[in-house]
């Protein structure tokens, strides 16, 4: 290895002459793997998922694998699709596949998964990136905060994106743990935001859970890239914010990726660092998945 | 230089996530040396060239094909670049082979799947030995003793500035006497 290290050295101190062109490489490289999606900024962390799903089918070597929910790839593909395919419904973007039957996550899912059952996997795949791609060149017409219920679930634009970025990273991730790939982690800038909104779903999984805390409070310290420290009131009526200062029941340390998988219904194995309200600590666990679907 | 592995692992991270300008930052990186190391084995510029963008391309279309944690992106691009390299090479003297007939011409002896196969290890090695003995000693100690350029400098008790120049001029020597084959 060290030989091999010099030599390339070697070679790079004398190497001056740079071949073809930047430009010619780069239309070459997206003609074989489309880039992300292009979108608003804000949809970034979203497109960045499409892109890193797209990178992991484009060396799938098995589509009938069993990866999650009892679904096979293919399978798996087509609920993305389906999630993505109501939100770009209720943003008004082109909706792919049949037609929407039942404004319903689920219901939707069946519909496209029956939709590719005799047609060729790339027919699927096909449909889940064109309709990515045509979700995020709508929502650059579209006002981030304004509150859109596709499935019947209310949300501003900006947090059904980030709920998408969630969702297909996670879906990726656990693709890739069958297929024995390594997944790299979003850039700390598509983390912080879908953390943040993670954050942010805290109080509503406590609720939906039954546990009564309105007047409790959280310190929540993420590390790893695109973490963060939070102040987080155990209310709905409040959104949490940046930690300053503020007295609470309990303080919790954790990886900022493991607390986003968490609220994604993948907590197996998931520790904190507790100070403070051990029984509230529990709770917070306990509920913390109630918002993950399939 | 080689990059240090954080740089490496975010470029990967950006290129998984599909952003066409990390891959540009590669090729600005990079480019020279893997043309470099093709046309050595290919003596054809024009197919050096084109070998030289199918491995960034490659990289681009199967990025989850690297590993950060295995080794560095620019060990990783060039043992792809040998390869392909070396791949074309074989099926040119097999073409040839073809056309001259079997008798006529006589097959080059085996090429190795690494960047540096055991002939061009062996003419590394030597071309070392062959440095003059202030540039010969800055580079054993920074590559076969895995001395970072503050510690050869310690090593020797020279300033840290004099080894870096010292291991580049060391380098550059070494180019040119692996130029020369």
């Amino acid at each position: 290895m060290s030989v091999e290290r010099l030599f390339l050295d070697a070679l790079a101190e004398q190497a001056t002459e740079v071949p073809g062109s930047r430009s010619r490489l780069l239309a070459a490289a997206s003609a074989r793997r489309r880039p992300a999606p292009a979108g608003p900024a804000w949809a970034a962390p979203y497109a960045g998922r499409v892109a890193a799903m797209d990178a992991l089918l484009a060396s799938a070597a098995r589509w009938d694998e069993e990866i999650v929910e009892g679904w096979n790839l293919r399978e798996l593909v087509a609920h993305l699709a389906a999630k993505d395919s109501l939100l770009a419904a209720a943003v008004g973007a082109s909706v792919l596949g049949p037609p929407i039957g039942v404004d319903e996550a689920l219901a939707r899912t069946r519909e496209l998964q029956e939709y590719g059952q005799d047609r060729p996997v790339d027919e699927t795949r096909r449909i889940w990136r064109e309709q990515a791609d045509l979700l995020c060149a709508r929502l650059a017409e579209v006002d981030p905060d304004r509150v859109v219920q596709p499935g019947g679930v209310p949300f501003a634009v900006r947090d059904h994106v980030l709920a998408r970025m969630l969702e297909t990273w996670i879906h990726t991730d656990d693709a890739a743990k069958v297929a024995g790939v390594r997944l790299p982690l979003p850039i700390a800038t598509h983390v912080h935001p879908t953390a943040d909104f993670c954050v942010r779903l805290v109080p509503w999984t406590m609720l939906l859970s039954g546990f009564e805390a309105t007047t409790r409070s959280v310190r929540l310290t993420l590390t790893g890239s695109g973490g963060g420290d939070w102040y987080m009131p155990l209310d709905v009526a409040h959104v949490a914010g940046a930690y300053q200062g503020e007295t609470t029941d309990v303080s919790l340390t954790c990886d900022v990726t493991a607390f986003c998988f968490l609220l994604g219904g993948r907590g197996d194995g998931f520790t904190w660092e507790v100070a403070g309200d051990q029984a509230l600590a529990t709770d917070l666990l306990t509920a913390a998945p109630a918002l993950s679907g399939p | 230089m080689e990059a240090p592995v954080a740089d490496d692992r975010l470029l990967h991270q950006r290129v998984v996530g599909g952003d066409e300008d990390a891959l540009g930052e590669i090729y600005d990186r990079y480019a020279a040396l893997i043309f470099g190391l093709v046309a050595r084995v290919t003596r054809d510029r024009a197919v050096a060239e084109d070998i030289a963008q199918e491995v960034f391309v490659t990289f681009w279309e199967r990025p989850l094909a690297f590993d950060p944690d295995r080794g560095s992106l620019r060990a990783w691009l060039a043992t792809i670049a040998h390869r392909r390299a070396v791949d074309h090479v074989r099926s040119e003297e097999r073409r040839k082979a073809t056309v001259l007939g079997p008798r006529v011409y006589e097959p080059p002896a085996e090429l190795a799947e690494t960047v540096l196969d055991a002939d061009e290890a062996l003419r590394v090695r030597a071309a070392v030995v062959a440095l003059p003995d202030g540039l010969r000693q800055v580079i054993e100690l920074a590559y076969y003793g895995g001395r970072t350029y503050r510690q050869v400098a310690e090593d020797l008790g020279i300033p840290e500035g004099t080894a870096k120049t010292r291991i580049r001029l060391g380098l550059r020597k070494l180019a040119e006497s692996l130029g020369e084959r």
